[in-house]
Protein backbone atom coordinates (compact mmCIF):
# COMPACT_ATOMS: atom_id res chain seq x y z
CA UNK A 1 0.00 0.00 0.00
CA UNK A 2 2.85 2.35 0.86
CA UNK A 3 4.45 1.99 -2.55
CA UNK A 4 1.19 2.64 -4.33
CA UNK A 5 0.69 5.72 -2.20
CA UNK A 6 4.23 6.97 -2.95
CA UNK A 7 3.72 6.45 -6.68
CA UNK A 8 0.46 8.38 -6.64
CA UNK A 9 1.94 11.03 -4.40
CA UNK A 10 4.73 11.69 -6.92
CA UNK A 11 2.12 12.13 -9.63
CA UNK A 12 -0.21 14.55 -7.94
CA UNK A 13 2.06 16.43 -5.55
CA UNK A 14 -0.61 16.70 -2.87
CA UNK A 15 -1.08 14.36 0.07
CA UNK A 16 -4.84 14.80 0.21
CA UNK A 17 -5.24 13.94 -3.48
CA UNK A 18 -2.84 11.01 -3.08
CA UNK A 19 -4.92 9.62 -0.23
CA UNK A 20 -8.13 9.83 -2.23
CA UNK A 21 -6.60 8.19 -5.28
CA UNK A 22 -4.91 5.44 -3.25
CA UNK A 23 -8.24 4.57 -1.67
CA UNK A 24 -9.80 4.43 -5.11
CA UNK A 25 -6.99 2.16 -6.32
CA UNK A 26 -7.70 -0.48 -3.70
CA UNK A 27 -11.45 -0.29 -4.18
CA UNK A 28 -10.90 -0.67 -7.92
CA UNK A 29 -8.46 -3.54 -7.33
CA UNK A 30 -11.04 -5.43 -5.35
CA UNK A 31 -13.69 -4.87 -7.96
CA UNK A 32 -11.35 -5.75 -10.84
CA UNK A 33 -9.94 -8.88 -9.27
CA UNK A 34 -12.22 -11.30 -11.17
CA UNK A 35 -10.63 -9.98 -14.36
CA UNK A 36 -7.08 -10.30 -13.10
CA UNK A 37 -5.08 -12.58 -15.36
CA UNK A 38 -1.78 -13.54 -13.69
CA UNK A 39 -0.40 -15.09 -16.85
CA UNK A 40 -0.30 -11.68 -18.47
CA UNK A 41 1.11 -9.54 -15.71
CA UNK A 42 2.64 -9.59 -12.28
CA UNK A 43 0.43 -8.67 -9.31
CA UNK A 44 2.58 -5.57 -8.72
CA UNK A 45 2.27 -4.40 -12.31
CA UNK A 46 -1.46 -5.07 -12.16
CA UNK A 47 -1.87 -2.86 -9.10
CA UNK A 48 0.30 -0.13 -10.59
CA UNK A 49 -1.76 -0.17 -13.79
CA UNK A 50 -4.86 0.42 -11.69
CA UNK A 51 -3.04 3.18 -9.83
CA UNK A 52 -1.93 4.79 -13.08
CA UNK A 53 -5.45 4.73 -14.49
CA UNK A 54 -6.88 6.12 -11.28
CA UNK A 55 -4.36 8.95 -11.37
CA UNK A 56 -5.20 9.79 -14.98
CA UNK A 57 -8.90 9.75 -14.09
CA UNK A 58 -8.15 12.14 -11.26
CA UNK A 59 -6.38 14.56 -13.57
CA UNK A 60 -9.17 14.41 -16.07
CA UNK A 61 -11.79 15.01 -13.41
CA UNK A 62 -10.09 17.78 -11.52
CA UNK A 63 -8.87 19.93 -14.31
CA UNK A 64 -5.61 19.09 -15.90
CA UNK A 65 -5.35 22.57 -17.36
CA UNK A 66 -4.87 24.22 -13.97
CA UNK A 67 -2.15 21.81 -13.03
CA UNK A 68 -0.36 22.27 -16.32
CA UNK A 69 -0.49 26.00 -15.81
CA UNK A 70 1.12 25.62 -12.41
CA UNK A 71 3.77 23.40 -13.91
CA UNK A 72 4.58 25.91 -16.61
CA UNK A 73 4.87 28.65 -14.04
CA UNK A 74 7.04 26.39 -11.85
CA UNK A 75 4.88 26.98 -8.86
CA UNK A 76 5.11 24.36 -6.20
CA UNK A 77 1.97 22.40 -5.50
CA UNK A 78 -0.09 23.59 -2.59
CA UNK A 79 0.89 21.62 0.48
CA UNK A 80 -0.85 23.37 3.31
CA UNK A 81 -3.51 20.77 3.91
CA UNK A 82 -3.51 19.00 7.30
CA UNK A 83 -2.76 15.63 5.74
CA UNK A 84 0.30 17.09 4.09
CA UNK A 85 1.54 18.57 7.33
CA UNK A 86 1.19 15.21 9.01
CA UNK A 87 3.13 13.38 6.35
CA UNK A 88 6.48 12.12 7.52
CA UNK A 89 9.78 12.47 5.71
CA UNK A 90 9.14 15.99 4.59
CA UNK A 91 12.65 16.33 3.23
CA UNK A 92 11.69 14.36 0.16
CA UNK A 93 8.51 16.22 -0.61
CA UNK A 94 10.33 18.84 -2.62
CA UNK A 95 12.03 16.24 -4.77
CA UNK A 96 8.71 14.51 -5.47
CA UNK A 97 7.23 17.89 -6.31
CA UNK A 98 9.96 18.31 -8.91
CA UNK A 99 9.08 14.89 -10.30
CA UNK A 100 5.49 16.03 -10.54
CA UNK A 101 6.62 18.95 -12.72
CA UNK A 102 8.03 16.67 -15.42
CA UNK A 103 6.09 15.91 -18.60
CA UNK A 104 3.60 13.13 -18.07
CA UNK A 105 5.51 10.22 -19.60
CA UNK A 106 8.80 11.17 -17.97
CA UNK A 107 7.06 11.54 -14.63
CA UNK A 108 5.46 8.15 -15.09
CA UNK A 109 8.72 6.47 -16.03
CA UNK A 110 10.51 7.75 -12.95
CA UNK A 111 7.64 7.04 -10.60
CA UNK A 112 7.05 3.51 -11.81
CA UNK A 113 10.73 2.65 -11.89
CA UNK A 114 11.40 3.94 -8.39
CA UNK A 115 8.29 2.19 -7.13
CA UNK A 116 10.19 -1.02 -7.74
CA UNK A 117 9.00 -2.10 -11.16
CA UNK A 118 11.39 -3.56 -13.73
CA UNK A 119 11.92 -1.77 -17.03
CA UNK A 120 10.02 -4.57 -18.69
CA UNK A 121 7.02 -3.88 -16.44
CA UNK A 122 7.37 -0.12 -16.90
CA UNK A 123 7.40 -0.61 -20.68
CA UNK A 124 4.30 -2.78 -20.61
CA UNK A 125 2.45 -0.27 -18.46
CA UNK A 126 3.44 2.57 -20.75
CA UNK A 127 2.81 0.64 -23.96
CA UNK A 128 6.40 0.68 -25.13
CA UNK A 129 9.33 -1.71 -25.29
CA UNK A 130 11.69 -2.37 -22.41
CA UNK A 131 14.48 -0.51 -24.26
CA UNK A 132 12.20 2.45 -24.92
CA UNK A 133 11.28 2.51 -21.23
CA UNK A 134 14.96 2.60 -20.31
CA UNK A 135 15.63 5.48 -22.70
CA UNK A 136 12.60 7.36 -21.49
CA UNK A 137 13.65 6.84 -17.88
CA UNK A 138 17.18 8.09 -18.47
CA UNK A 139 15.92 11.13 -20.36
CA UNK A 140 13.55 11.81 -17.49
CA UNK A 141 16.37 11.46 -14.99
CA UNK A 142 18.46 14.01 -16.86
CA UNK A 143 15.51 16.35 -17.14
CA UNK A 144 14.90 16.03 -13.41
CA UNK A 145 18.54 16.75 -12.66
CA UNK A 146 18.33 19.92 -14.71
CA UNK A 147 15.23 21.03 -12.84
CA UNK A 148 16.89 20.32 -9.51
CA UNK A 149 20.06 22.15 -10.51
CA UNK A 150 18.07 25.12 -11.75
CA UNK A 151 15.54 25.39 -8.98
CA UNK A 152 16.94 23.38 -6.11
CA UNK A 153 15.13 20.86 -3.99
CA UNK B 1 31.24 18.49 -16.60
CA UNK B 2 32.91 15.18 -17.44
CA UNK B 3 30.89 12.13 -18.35
CA UNK B 4 32.04 10.49 -15.14
CA UNK B 5 30.87 13.43 -13.01
CA UNK B 6 27.55 13.39 -14.81
CA UNK B 7 27.14 9.68 -14.12
CA UNK B 8 27.92 10.22 -10.45
CA UNK B 9 25.36 13.02 -10.25
CA UNK B 10 22.71 10.88 -11.86
CA UNK B 11 23.50 7.99 -9.54
CA UNK B 12 23.18 10.31 -6.55
CA UNK B 13 19.85 11.53 -7.86
CA UNK B 14 18.67 7.95 -8.29
CA UNK B 15 19.57 7.21 -4.68
CA UNK B 16 17.64 10.26 -3.54
CA UNK B 17 14.66 9.14 -5.58
CA UNK B 18 14.90 5.66 -4.07
CA UNK B 19 14.87 7.22 -0.62
CA UNK B 20 12.04 9.57 -1.51
CA UNK B 21 9.82 6.79 -2.83
CA UNK B 22 10.79 4.39 -0.05
CA UNK B 23 9.96 6.84 2.71
CA UNK B 24 6.90 8.59 1.35
CA UNK B 25 4.04 7.06 3.24
CA UNK B 26 0.60 8.29 4.24
CA UNK B 27 -0.08 9.84 7.60
CA UNK B 28 -0.95 7.73 10.62
CA UNK B 29 -4.53 6.64 10.70
CA UNK B 30 -4.88 6.68 6.93
CA UNK B 31 -4.89 2.90 6.67
CA UNK B 32 -7.77 2.67 9.12
CA UNK B 33 -9.74 5.20 7.11
CA UNK B 34 -8.96 3.33 3.90
CA UNK B 35 -10.11 0.09 5.46
CA UNK B 36 -13.39 1.74 6.38
CA UNK B 37 -13.69 3.08 2.85
CA UNK B 38 -13.26 -0.38 1.40
CA UNK B 39 -15.69 -1.83 3.92
CA UNK B 40 -18.34 0.48 2.54
CA UNK B 41 -18.18 -1.65 -0.60
CA UNK B 42 -19.00 -4.68 1.53
CA UNK B 43 -20.44 -7.54 -0.48
CA UNK B 44 -22.87 -10.21 0.62
CA UNK B 45 -20.54 -12.67 2.27
CA UNK B 46 -18.80 -12.08 5.55
CA UNK B 47 -16.28 -14.84 4.99
CA UNK B 48 -14.73 -13.04 2.06
CA UNK B 49 -14.27 -9.98 4.17
CA UNK B 50 -12.72 -12.05 6.90
CA UNK B 51 -10.02 -12.98 4.42
CA UNK B 52 -9.67 -9.44 3.20
CA UNK B 53 -9.37 -8.29 6.77
CA UNK B 54 -6.55 -10.79 7.23
CA UNK B 55 -4.88 -9.31 4.17
CA UNK B 56 -5.29 -5.84 5.51
CA UNK B 57 -3.87 -6.87 8.84
CA UNK B 58 -0.85 -8.36 7.10
CA UNK B 59 -0.26 -5.11 5.23
CA UNK B 60 -0.46 -3.13 8.43
CA UNK B 61 1.94 -5.40 10.25
CA UNK B 62 4.48 -5.43 7.45
CA UNK B 63 4.65 -1.96 5.97
CA UNK B 64 7.95 -2.70 4.27
CA UNK B 65 6.59 -5.75 2.46
CA UNK B 66 7.44 -5.58 -1.25
CA UNK B 67 4.50 -4.55 -3.37
CA UNK B 68 4.62 -7.80 -5.27
CA UNK B 69 4.25 -9.71 -2.04
CA UNK B 70 1.50 -7.38 -0.86
CA UNK B 71 -0.30 -7.85 -4.13
CA UNK B 72 0.16 -11.59 -3.87
CA UNK B 73 -1.36 -11.61 -0.41
CA UNK B 74 -4.21 -9.47 -1.69
CA UNK B 75 -4.89 -11.87 -4.52
CA UNK B 76 -4.58 -14.92 -2.32
CA UNK B 77 -6.78 -13.41 0.37
CA UNK B 78 -9.46 -12.46 -2.10
CA UNK B 79 -9.14 -15.75 -3.96
CA UNK B 80 -9.42 -17.82 -0.82
CA UNK B 81 -12.33 -15.75 0.33
CA UNK B 82 -14.17 -16.24 -2.91
CA UNK B 83 -13.45 -19.96 -2.86
CA UNK B 84 -14.66 -20.28 0.71
CA UNK B 85 -17.79 -18.33 -0.05
CA UNK B 86 -18.65 -20.61 -2.92
CA UNK B 87 -18.49 -17.81 -5.46
CA UNK B 88 -16.57 -18.34 -8.66
CA UNK B 89 -13.72 -15.89 -9.01
CA UNK B 90 -14.08 -15.57 -12.74
CA UNK B 91 -11.13 -17.72 -13.56
CA UNK B 92 -8.61 -15.93 -11.41
CA UNK B 93 -8.20 -18.64 -8.84
CA UNK B 94 -7.50 -21.28 -11.41
CA UNK B 95 -4.48 -19.30 -12.56
CA UNK B 96 -3.03 -18.63 -9.17
CA UNK B 97 -0.51 -21.43 -9.34
CA UNK B 98 0.71 -20.08 -12.65
CA UNK B 99 2.17 -17.01 -11.02
CA UNK B 100 5.54 -17.54 -9.40
CA UNK B 101 4.89 -14.79 -6.88
CA UNK B 102 1.79 -16.59 -5.70
CA UNK B 103 3.07 -20.12 -5.52
CA UNK B 104 4.50 -19.86 -2.02
CA UNK B 105 4.61 -16.95 0.33
CA UNK B 106 5.28 -17.68 3.93
CA UNK B 107 7.00 -15.62 6.54
CA UNK B 108 9.64 -17.45 8.51
CA UNK B 109 12.25 -15.93 10.72
CA UNK B 110 11.70 -12.54 9.20
CA UNK B 111 12.19 -13.72 5.64
CA UNK B 112 9.61 -13.98 2.91
CA UNK B 113 9.78 -17.20 0.97
CA UNK B 114 8.85 -17.28 -2.69
CA UNK B 115 8.46 -20.13 -5.15
CA UNK B 116 11.37 -21.71 -7.03
CA UNK B 117 13.33 -19.36 -9.27
CA UNK B 118 11.10 -16.45 -8.26
CA UNK B 119 13.93 -13.95 -8.44
CA UNK B 120 14.26 -14.64 -12.16
CA UNK B 121 17.68 -15.19 -13.64
CA UNK B 122 20.43 -14.60 -11.15
CA UNK B 123 23.27 -12.19 -11.83
CA UNK B 124 26.66 -13.46 -12.85
CA UNK B 125 28.91 -13.82 -9.82
CA UNK B 126 32.50 -12.70 -9.76
CA UNK B 127 33.42 -16.13 -11.11
CA UNK B 128 35.08 -19.16 -9.70
CA UNK B 129 38.37 -18.37 -8.10
CA UNK B 130 41.21 -19.75 -6.16
CA UNK B 131 40.97 -18.22 -2.75
CA UNK B 132 43.75 -15.86 -1.80
CA UNK B 133 44.95 -18.11 0.97
CA UNK B 134 43.78 -20.91 3.17
CA UNK B 135 40.56 -19.86 4.90
CA UNK B 136 41.33 -19.26 8.58
CA UNK B 137 39.02 -22.07 9.62
CA UNK B 138 41.04 -24.46 7.40
CA UNK B 139 44.56 -23.54 8.48
CA UNK B 140 46.40 -26.73 9.27
CA UNK B 141 50.00 -25.75 8.79
CA UNK B 142 49.99 -27.12 5.26
CA UNK B 143 51.17 -24.47 2.79
CA UNK B 144 48.73 -23.21 0.19
CA UNK B 145 49.42 -23.87 -3.47
CA UNK B 146 48.90 -20.78 -5.64
CA UNK B 147 50.25 -21.99 -8.97
CA UNK B 148 48.39 -23.09 -12.08
CA UNK B 149 46.59 -26.41 -11.84
CA UNK B 150 44.11 -28.70 -13.48
CA UNK B 151 41.34 -29.33 -11.02
CA UNK B 152 39.22 -32.47 -10.90
CA UNK B 153 36.70 -33.57 -8.35
CA UNK B 154 37.19 -37.01 -6.85
CA UNK B 155 35.52 -36.78 -3.49
CA UNK B 156 32.04 -37.29 -2.14
CA UNK B 157 29.92 -34.54 -0.67
CA UNK B 158 27.17 -34.90 1.89
CA UNK B 159 24.53 -33.34 -0.35
CA UNK B 160 21.22 -35.04 -1.04
CA UNK B 161 19.40 -32.15 -2.67
CA UNK B 162 19.52 -30.58 -6.08
CA UNK B 163 18.23 -27.20 -4.97
CA UNK B 164 19.19 -24.68 -2.32
CA UNK B 165 17.80 -21.38 -1.09
CA UNK B 166 19.01 -18.10 -2.55
CA UNK B 167 18.50 -15.04 -0.39
CA UNK B 168 17.86 -11.58 -1.78
CA UNK B 169 17.91 -8.20 -0.10
CA UNK B 170 17.25 -4.71 -1.28
CA UNK B 171 20.11 -2.27 -1.03
CA UNK B 172 19.62 -0.27 2.18
CA UNK B 173 19.15 3.46 1.97
CA UNK B 174 20.52 6.25 4.09
CA UNK B 175 17.09 6.43 5.72
CA UNK B 176 17.40 2.83 6.86
CA UNK B 177 20.90 3.58 8.10
CA UNK B 178 19.52 6.52 10.06
CA UNK B 179 16.80 4.32 11.53
CA UNK B 180 19.38 1.73 12.55
CA UNK B 181 21.59 4.41 14.09
CA UNK B 182 18.57 5.92 15.80
CA UNK B 183 17.77 2.58 17.40
CA UNK B 184 21.21 2.76 19.00
CA UNK B 185 20.69 6.32 20.12
CA UNK B 186 23.32 7.60 17.70
CA UNK B 187 23.22 11.04 16.12
CA UNK B 188 24.05 11.75 12.48
CA UNK B 189 27.36 13.55 12.07
CA UNK B 190 28.09 13.37 8.41
CA UNK B 191 27.50 11.58 5.14
CA UNK B 192 30.51 10.99 2.97
CA UNK B 193 30.92 9.23 -0.33
CA UNK B 194 30.96 5.49 0.15
CA UNK B 195 29.05 5.51 3.41
CA UNK B 196 25.39 5.79 4.26
CA UNK B 197 26.24 7.80 7.35
CA UNK B 198 28.56 8.54 10.22
CA UNK B 199 27.01 8.81 13.67
CA UNK B 200 28.08 9.38 17.21
CA UNK B 201 27.03 8.52 20.72
CA UNK B 202 28.68 9.62 23.96
CA UNK B 203 30.80 6.46 24.01
CA UNK B 204 31.40 5.37 20.43
CA UNK B 205 31.25 6.33 16.79
CA UNK B 206 29.21 4.44 14.28
CA UNK B 207 29.61 4.16 10.52
CA UNK B 208 27.11 2.46 8.21
CA UNK B 209 27.85 1.53 4.63
CA UNK B 210 25.99 -0.28 1.88
CA UNK B 211 27.02 -3.23 -0.24
CA UNK B 212 30.56 -3.16 -1.61
CA UNK B 213 30.88 -4.48 -5.14
CA UNK B 214 34.48 -5.65 -5.09
CA UNK B 215 35.57 -7.52 -3.18
CA UNK B 216 31.96 -8.30 -2.33
CA UNK B 217 30.89 -7.23 1.14
CA UNK B 218 27.40 -6.97 2.59
CA UNK B 219 25.93 -3.78 4.08
CA UNK B 220 27.59 -3.32 7.43
CA UNK B 221 27.89 -1.20 10.50
CA UNK B 222 31.11 -0.39 12.29
CA UNK B 223 31.29 0.61 15.94
CA UNK B 224 34.63 1.98 17.01
CA UNK B 225 35.46 3.26 20.44
CA UNK B 226 38.11 4.06 22.90
CA UNK B 227 35.65 5.12 25.56
CA UNK B 228 33.22 2.27 25.96
CA UNK B 229 33.53 1.40 29.65
CA UNK B 230 34.91 -2.03 30.56
CA UNK B 231 32.34 -4.74 31.10
CA UNK B 232 32.29 -5.55 34.79
CA UNK B 233 31.37 -9.20 34.95
CA UNK B 234 33.53 -11.35 37.15
CA UNK B 235 35.15 -14.19 35.27
CA UNK B 236 33.65 -13.12 31.96
CA UNK B 237 35.47 -14.41 28.89
CA UNK B 238 35.97 -12.36 25.73
CA UNK B 239 32.98 -14.16 24.26
CA UNK B 240 30.90 -13.26 27.32
CA UNK B 241 31.94 -9.60 27.08
CA UNK B 242 31.10 -9.50 23.39
CA UNK B 243 27.73 -11.12 24.02
CA UNK B 244 26.92 -8.76 26.89
CA UNK B 245 27.78 -5.70 24.78
CA UNK B 246 25.72 -6.91 21.83
CA UNK B 247 22.77 -7.80 24.04
CA UNK B 248 22.86 -4.41 25.75
CA UNK B 249 22.59 -2.74 22.35
CA UNK B 250 20.08 -5.20 20.83
CA UNK B 251 22.72 -6.23 18.32
CA UNK B 252 22.84 -9.96 19.03
CA UNK B 253 22.42 -11.70 15.67
CA UNK B 254 18.90 -12.72 14.82
CA UNK B 255 20.36 -15.28 12.41
CA UNK B 256 21.85 -18.68 13.22
CA UNK B 257 25.54 -18.65 14.09
CA UNK B 258 28.42 -20.35 15.80
CA UNK B 259 31.01 -18.51 17.85
CA UNK B 260 34.74 -18.79 17.42
CA UNK B 261 37.39 -16.86 19.35
CA UNK B 262 40.81 -15.86 18.08
CA UNK B 263 42.84 -15.16 21.20
CA UNK B 264 46.19 -15.23 19.48
CA UNK B 265 46.75 -11.50 19.95
CA UNK B 266 45.38 -8.30 21.37
CA UNK B 267 42.61 -7.52 20.68
CA UNK B 268 40.91 -10.85 21.07
CA UNK B 269 38.54 -11.37 18.18
CA UNK B 270 35.14 -12.94 18.79
CA UNK B 271 33.49 -14.12 15.59
CA UNK B 272 29.80 -14.86 15.22
CA UNK B 273 29.90 -16.90 12.01
CA UNK B 274 26.68 -16.70 10.08
CA UNK B 275 24.89 -19.90 9.06
CA UNK B 276 22.26 -20.38 6.39
CA UNK B 277 20.13 -23.48 6.65
CA UNK B 278 20.10 -25.75 3.60
CA UNK B 279 17.79 -28.75 3.82
CA UNK B 280 19.48 -31.80 2.32
CA UNK B 281 23.03 -30.70 3.05
CA UNK B 282 24.82 -32.39 5.95
CA UNK B 283 23.26 -31.16 9.18
CA UNK B 284 21.78 -28.23 7.27
CA UNK B 285 24.39 -25.68 8.29
CA UNK B 286 26.04 -23.72 5.51
CA UNK B 287 28.40 -20.90 6.49
CA UNK B 288 28.60 -17.50 4.88
CA UNK B 289 32.13 -16.90 3.60
CA UNK B 290 33.87 -13.88 2.14
CA UNK B 291 35.83 -13.71 -1.08
CA UNK B 292 38.81 -15.35 0.60
CA UNK B 293 36.70 -18.26 1.79
CA UNK B 294 36.85 -17.09 5.41
CA UNK B 295 33.68 -17.47 7.43
CA UNK B 296 31.86 -14.20 7.82
CA UNK B 297 29.27 -12.68 10.07
CA UNK B 298 29.76 -10.38 13.01
CA UNK B 299 33.05 -9.62 14.74
CA UNK B 300 33.69 -8.05 18.12
CA UNK B 301 37.23 -7.12 19.09
CA UNK B 302 37.87 -7.09 22.82
CA UNK B 303 40.79 -5.38 24.49
CA UNK B 304 41.14 -4.65 28.20
CA UNK B 305 37.68 -6.10 28.86
CA UNK B 306 36.20 -3.50 26.53
CA UNK B 307 34.78 -3.84 23.03
CA UNK B 308 36.98 -1.67 20.82
CA UNK B 309 35.56 -2.56 17.42
CA UNK B 310 32.36 -4.18 16.25
CA UNK B 311 31.76 -5.03 12.60
CA UNK B 312 28.38 -6.50 11.82
CA UNK B 313 25.92 -6.85 8.97
CA UNK B 314 23.31 -4.11 8.73
CA UNK B 315 19.96 -5.83 9.34
CA UNK B 316 18.12 -6.26 6.06
CA UNK B 317 15.02 -8.18 5.11
CA UNK B 318 15.81 -11.34 3.16
CA UNK B 319 13.54 -12.86 0.56
CA UNK B 320 14.08 -16.54 -0.18
CA UNK B 321 13.67 -18.60 -3.33
CA UNK B 322 15.04 -22.02 -4.20
CA UNK B 323 17.29 -22.55 -7.21
CA UNK B 324 18.82 -25.67 -8.74
CA UNK B 325 22.40 -26.40 -7.80
CA UNK B 326 24.93 -28.55 -9.60
CA UNK B 327 27.11 -31.25 -8.12
CA UNK B 328 30.68 -30.50 -7.03
CA UNK B 329 31.90 -32.47 -10.06
CA UNK B 330 30.04 -30.13 -12.41
CA UNK B 331 30.79 -27.03 -10.39
CA UNK B 332 34.53 -27.57 -10.51
CA UNK B 333 34.44 -27.24 -14.28
CA UNK B 334 33.91 -23.51 -13.74
CA UNK B 335 37.10 -23.25 -11.72
CA UNK B 336 40.20 -21.72 -13.30
CA UNK B 337 42.21 -24.53 -14.80
CA UNK B 338 45.54 -24.54 -16.57
CA UNK B 339 46.90 -27.49 -18.54
CA UNK B 340 50.42 -26.38 -17.70
CA UNK B 341 49.92 -27.09 -14.01
CA UNK B 342 49.72 -30.29 -12.03
CA UNK B 343 46.46 -32.14 -11.66
CA UNK B 344 44.94 -31.60 -8.24
CA UNK B 345 42.25 -33.91 -7.03
CA UNK B 346 39.78 -31.97 -4.94
CA UNK B 347 38.38 -34.31 -2.35
CA UNK B 348 36.46 -32.04 -0.01
CA UNK B 349 33.57 -29.73 -0.79
CA UNK B 350 31.78 -27.59 1.77
CA UNK B 351 28.55 -25.93 0.71
CA UNK B 352 28.90 -22.28 1.71
CA UNK B 353 27.18 -19.01 0.92
CA UNK B 354 28.75 -16.06 -0.87
CA UNK B 355 27.53 -12.57 -1.57
CA UNK B 356 26.79 -11.62 -5.17
CA UNK B 357 26.23 -7.85 -5.40
CA UNK B 358 23.84 -6.77 -8.12
CA UNK B 359 22.91 -3.11 -7.79
CA UNK B 360 19.50 -2.46 -6.28
CA UNK B 361 19.26 -6.03 -5.03
CA UNK B 362 22.04 -8.36 -3.99
CA UNK B 363 22.04 -12.06 -3.31
CA UNK B 364 23.47 -14.62 -0.93
CA UNK B 365 23.85 -17.73 -3.02
CA UNK B 366 25.35 -21.19 -2.51
CA UNK B 367 28.89 -22.05 -3.58
CA UNK B 368 31.35 -24.83 -3.00
CA UNK B 369 34.52 -24.25 -1.02
CA UNK B 370 36.62 -27.13 -2.32
CA UNK B 371 40.03 -28.34 -1.35
CA UNK B 372 42.56 -30.98 -2.24
CA UNK B 373 46.20 -31.72 -1.62
CA UNK B 374 49.17 -32.22 -3.89
CA UNK B 375 52.83 -33.05 -3.55
CA UNK B 376 55.35 -30.58 -4.95
CA UNK B 377 58.93 -31.76 -4.71
CA UNK B 378 58.20 -33.83 -1.64
CA UNK B 379 56.27 -31.04 0.07
CA UNK B 380 52.62 -31.58 0.83
CA UNK B 381 50.52 -28.56 -0.23
CA UNK B 382 46.84 -27.75 -0.24
CA UNK B 383 44.66 -25.99 -2.80
CA UNK B 384 41.42 -24.16 -1.99
CA UNK B 385 38.98 -22.97 -4.59
CA UNK B 386 35.57 -21.27 -4.35
CA UNK B 387 33.13 -22.13 -7.15
CA UNK B 388 29.47 -21.19 -7.67
CA UNK B 389 26.98 -23.98 -6.99
CA UNK B 390 24.04 -22.45 -8.84
CA UNK B 391 23.12 -24.22 -12.08
CA UNK B 392 24.52 -21.84 -14.74
CA UNK B 393 21.35 -22.14 -16.84
CA UNK B 394 19.63 -19.96 -14.22
CA UNK B 395 22.01 -17.08 -14.78
CA UNK B 396 21.43 -13.95 -16.78
CA UNK B 397 23.53 -14.08 -19.94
Amino acid sequence: MGRIYAYVRAQVGSSADAEDITAQVFVNAYQAYPRFEPRNTTPAAWLFRIARNATLDHFRASGRRDRLQRTIQHQPMAEEDPAGKAEERIQYRALLARVAQLPERQRDAISLRHSGLSFDEVGKLMDCSEDAAKMLYHRALKALREVVQREGV
Amino acid sequence: MSEQDEDLELQALQRELDDAFATTRPRRGYEDELWLTIQQQRPVTNRLWGSLAAFWQSVRQAPAMPAAAVAAVLVVAIGVGLFASGLHPGGGASHMSGSPALSEDTSRNGTTQFGPNSFGQLPQPGGAKSVSGPPPQAVSGTPEYYGPAQLVWSGSADISTNSAPVFRYQEPTSVQADQFAGSLGARLVDRQAGNLGYYSTPTYTLAVRGTVQAPPANPAYFIASVSIPPVNAAGASAQDIATIFLAEHNLLPQWKYTVSVDASGDPVRVHFDRIFTVPGYGNGDSYLVDASGARSGLEVDISGRRPVLVIGPLPVTLDTAYYRIVSPANAVQAAPSSPSGPTIRLTQAELVYVLVPAGDHSFYEPAYLMSGTLDIGGTQMVKHVLVPAIDPSQRAK
